[in-house]
């Protein structure tokens, strides 16, 4: 290995933008941090205030008197033995958990197999595909709500209209929301609708990010579909279906306004999830203090699902 | 052969399936209520009428809950946007101490369970004698949308040369003059894109709506969509045509973004 070989190579590293560095005046210093003082200040006041408050009042006995009253009673943990204490509480939390399931499972799978059907369909087919996914994607909660509840009205819905067309007559009249299980299927099937078209696209953008040389190559070794996506698809999107299991999850386990305007968590509590009991004890109920402990309980049990995802994401962007 | 075929039949199927609520949304709002609430099957309505259109909009108070649904969700934009974008071109541009820190303030406020703080919040602005008022929303929302928007503008700065800002320092701008004749043009899509999901966001919002707005004027619509029932009745059409209304303003932002869909909802979940 002779130096002719191998010439150094000189990168220039800017490591820091030139900009920075002209600014050596005092007062120039401070100047980010004045950019950044709104937005800091904002969060502060309205996200890192509310989340102590939330701790806070969760110690506290706060019903309608000690609020008009302005009273701040200690209560220790009385309120958290008073929502652990009750099986409402357990059943609610299993079934939000059951509920978050649901949702998340069929999501992820459902936009996978969307995402694969968009890569092997021809370009016409593709566009209608993906015009229908937006359309489901951009209805408002409340619209979808509404729209689900028409189709599966007991009387004039198009749902049990068709399964009595198809020749299965009992669902003639048949209604939907008699249980919570069923309530909550109808839910689950509203907001999987809704959450498949983010999922599909993004799994299939992460797709289109494949070269095309490993399909060819797949394909000269005569590897079947499956074997396909075993060996070439899924390596490729698998950091992006953790992603959005990890989003999807976010989203699904506090999900309120779907859950409420569907049934407002009836019929008889059966379809009351964590993010409607809180607002149940609170606000209609005007329990602040058990309120807030149950928002506690509901921000723990949402950290720990998502707790090594939490740790993957902060150890990867922190550094930029 | 025809396994193309299949797949592509299939794919078409799924089409239907999730363009079918829309689709059914539409189609029940124009459609006479005699047509209704029968119990005839017709997919396509074979009548066809604007009367569910003007009875929704001449409903008691509807421009209120339009005006009052713009107010919020523009106010919470805006303010967004102005302590987004001040707070983006530091974290893009500028080295300085604690800007780790305010980053990952950001990544955590961005996954923040908002939710999960209805009391707290509930009680501040009881404190604030902010309650059934709008700016109580604005507030909300503003604080919700933030951390998106001031991450994903850096992004779009990150994405923008620095070089074009330096050059135009060389030929006499000043920092500011830089910064509003060269960054801000460009930045204009990433503006657009990040005013759009915050307006998408704040558009849909139900909860807190429904928790601080007690007077029915101070509606926004999403809480008088979910009271439709007693508002209509059994009046699907008036409801679906209601529905209608509201998802218009969202499915045009939808077509404006379309290209950063993907990009703009996982731009601070993927990468930088």
């Amino acid at each position: 290995m002779t130096a002719t070989e191998n010439p150094p190579i000189v990168t220039p590293v800017p490591a820091r933008p030139a900009v920075a560095r002209r600014h050596r005046r005092p007062g120039v210093a401070a100047l980010p941090y004045l950019l950044l003082a709104p937005a800091t200040l904002t969060l502060l006041v309205l996200l890192g205030w509310p989340v102590l408050s939330v701790l806070l009042t969760s110690f506290r006995r706060l019903d309608l008197r000690e609020l008009v009253q302005g009273k701040v009673v200690w209560v220790g943990l009385d309120n958290y033995r008073a929502v652990l204490g009750d099986p409402t509480f357990w059943t609610v939390t299993l079934r939000t958990l059951a509920f978050t399931a649901a949702c998340v499972i069929a999501t992820v799978v459902g936009g996978l197999a969307v995402a694969v059907l968009m890569r092997h369909v021809g370009r016409a087919v593709r566009t209608v595909l993906q015009v229908s996914l937006v359309l489901a994607w951009a209805m408002p909660f409340l619209a979808a709500t509404t729209v689900f509840q028409w189709m599966f009205d007991q009387n004039y819905g198009i749902l049990d209209k068709t399964l009595v067309r198809l020749g299965l007559t009992s669902f003639a009249g048949h209604s939907w929301f008699t249980t919570g299980f069923s309530t909550l299927a109808v839910i689950v099937t509203l907001i999987t609708w809704q959450g498949i078209p983010f999922v599909a696209f993004t799994l299939f953008a992460g797709m289109l990010g494949v070269p095309a040389e490993q399909y060819e190559a797949a394909a000269i070794d005569g590897a079947s579909g499956w074997q396909t996506f075993r060996a070439v698809t899924w390596p490729a999107v698998r950091p992006l279906v953790t992603l959005v299991t990890f989003l999807s999850l976010l989203w699904d386990f506090k999900v309120f306004p779907q859950v409420w305007a569907m049934r407002e968590g009836g019929p008889d509590g059966g379809s009351t999830t964590l993010a409607v009991l809180q607002y149940v004890k609170g606000i209609a109920g005007s329990h602040f203090g058990v309120a807030a402990a149950v928002a506690v309980l509901m921000i723990l049990v949402l950290v720990g699902l998502t707790a090594q995802n939490l740790r993957l994401m902060l150890r990867a962007q922190e550094y930029r | 052969m025809s396994k193309k075929i299949t797949i592509s039949v299939v794919a078409l199927l799924v089409a239907v399936v999730f363009a079918f609520p829309t689709y059914w949304m539409v189609a029940t709002a124009l459609k006479p209520s005699q047509l209704l609430l029968s119990s005839g099957y017709d997919l396509v309505p074979t009548a066809v009428t604007g009367r569910h259109f003007a009875d929704a909009v001449a409903k008691p108070n509807f421009l209120t809950y339009v005006r009052n649904s713009l107010v919020v969700t523009l106010g919470a934009v805006l303010c967004a946007l102005v302590a987004g974008l001040l707070a983006a071109v530091p974290l893009a541009r500028l080295r300085f101490r604690g800007r780790r820190g305010f980053l990952l303030l950001l990544l955590v406020a961005q996954m923040a369970p908002f939710e999960a703080l209805l009391i707290p919040m509930y009680l501040m602005m009881r404190d604030l004698d902010l309650l059934n008022r709008l700016p109580s929303l604005v507030l909300v929302y503003f604080a919700t949308t933030l951390p998106f928007t001031a991450w994903t503008l850096r992004g779009f700065i990150l994405g923008l040369p620095a070089d074009l800002e330096e050059a135009a320092m060389v030929d006499g701008c000043g920092r500011w003059g830089a910064f509003r004749r060269v960054t801000l043009p460009l930045l204009g899509p990433g503006l657009v894109a990040t005013s759009v999901f915050g307006f998408i966001t704040a558009w849909n919002e139900f909860l807190y709506a429904l928790v601080f707005m007690q007077d029915e004027n101070r509606f926004t619509l999403p809480v008088w969509l979910s009271s439709f029932q007693s508002v209509f009745g059994t009046d699907w059409g008036g409801t679906m045509a209601a529905s209608t209304l509201f998802t218009v303003p969202v499915l045009i932002f939808f077509l404006v973004v379309q290209r950063n869909l993907v990009s703009g909802m996982t731009a601070g979940a993927v990468k930088g």
